[in-house]
């Protein structure tokens, strides 16, 4: 028997969280907002179940969203953020980043970089990190497959001054 | 140190459950959230527009009906009419737009979607600036409908010539601001101002971000 709509939009967050764990520490700079951030994505994913086809990858059709949400939502009011987290009930719980000591210094450290870059290329790298091939990071961010393998190498090419003068 | 030696460590960040936990019940139990809300209260607020935008319309249409003559009040109210046309169709654009959003698009067209639906009040005060040249058909009707007089017949050649001078230069300058404010010009200080000042920061983000990618187009 099929399992319902629910139970199979359940599972797949589940199983993909880790995406939303990393878009909310990429985009975000505090843990309010994070939390706010996260809701939103997967609520918007929940919305827009409906239209996803079978035929693509769940993963690449949830960055995508996920991408739009953090792109359109970040900028809005930061007043209201943190009041949100506050006096709703929370639908998603995402561990405070600053603690968690058994992050390896790799990780922290490429979050911080990804920090420091604009919003495309913050995306591009997203996509770049998780292997997605070139022409899939363009159509996704509705750019051409030259423009992203532009900006990878401009992005590498800063990490590595980066890293080096760290000396990792 | 190479970016490609992080993929690995990158990716075994998916299956590092503890950092994040979801509440599976309320999940989908989600009818809408912030973004929809946001969306469907501009929706409304499209609809309440366009209403207004079609009473206008129908007052004009009455108004032109009763004395249907090359007179300035009933010429003013065509020009007037023509204008919350424009503004009509623009809202039903709008309705449709939002209704048309779809997370699931690549990025830079959402953006473009959104931008274009949170710049309506941008768009709003251009059609009001548009009007400005024609500042004398609102004279011409105030005067008719308040106080009963064709104020035309009885204005002098030279103020004629004053009034359409002004309009004509009012019609330049206006049409290259409302040419310049546009996400192309954002770089433009003035722009971004006048952006931020009208809509908000957060449009000035938004074009800046659409900028950004249509820039590794050209």
């Amino acid at each position: 028997m099929n399992k319902p709509k629910k139970t199979l939009f359940a599972e797949a967050m589940e199983q993909h969280k880790g995406i939303v764990f990393k878009i909310v520490n990429s985009y975000c700079q505090n843990r309010d907002e994070r939390q706010d951030l996260a809701q939103e994505i997967l609520t918007t994913m929940w919305l827009a179940y409906d239209n996803y086809d079978n035929e693509h990858k769940f993963s690449t059709w949830m960055y995508r969203i996920a991408l739009n949400v953090a792109i359109s939502y970040y900028r809005k009011d930061s007043k209201r953020i943190g009041r949100a987290s506050e006096d709703e009930e929370c639908l998603v719980h995402i561990a405070d980043f600053s603690q968690q000591e058994e992050r390896s210094e790799e990780v922290m450290l490429l979050y911080r970089f990804i920090g420091q870059l604009d919003t495309l290329n913050k995306a591009i790298m997203l996509l770049y990190l998780e292997s997605e091939p070139y022409d899939s990071i363009a159509h996704s961010l509705g750019i051409s497959k030259t423009n992203v393998a532009t900006r990878i190498s401009r992005i590498k090419e800063t990490l590595k001054k980066q890293f080096e003068s760290q000396d990792v | 140190m190479n970016l490609d030696n992080f993929k690995e460590t990158w990716q075994q960040q998916n299956s590092d459950t503890a950092a994040i936990t979801i509440n599976q019940t309320m999940l989908t139990d989600m009818k809408v959230n912030k973004q929809m809300k946001a969306l469907n209260n501009m929706k409304w607020a499209r609809i309440i527009e366009g209403v207004a935008f079609f009473a206008i319309i129908v007052l004009l249409g009455q108004y032109i009906a009763t004395d249907f003559s090359l007179s300035a009040p009933t010429i003013s109210a065509v020009v007037l009419t023509i204008f919350a046309i424009v503004g009509l169709a623009g809202n039903i654009g709008q309705i449709v737009l939002i209704s048309k959003i779809d997370y699931a698009k690549p990025v830079s067209q959402l953006q473009k979607d959104i931008y274009r639906v949170c710049s309506h009040k941008l768009q709003l005060t251009k059609l009001l600036l548009m009007s400005v040249p024609f500042y004398l058909a609102y004279v011409f009707i105030g005067f008719d409908v308040l106080v009963g007089i064709d104020l035309f017949p009885h204005l002098e050649q030279h103020m004629i010539w004053i009034y359409s001078l002004s309009s004509l230069l009012l019609l330049a300058v206006t049409t290259t601001l409302l040419t310049k404010l546009h996400y192309d010009n954002i770089e433009i200080s003035w722009v971004k101002n006048t952006i931020r000042v009208i809509v908000g920061e957060r449009l000035v983000n938004m074009a800046q971000f659409i900028n950004n990618i249509e820039s590794t187009h050209r």
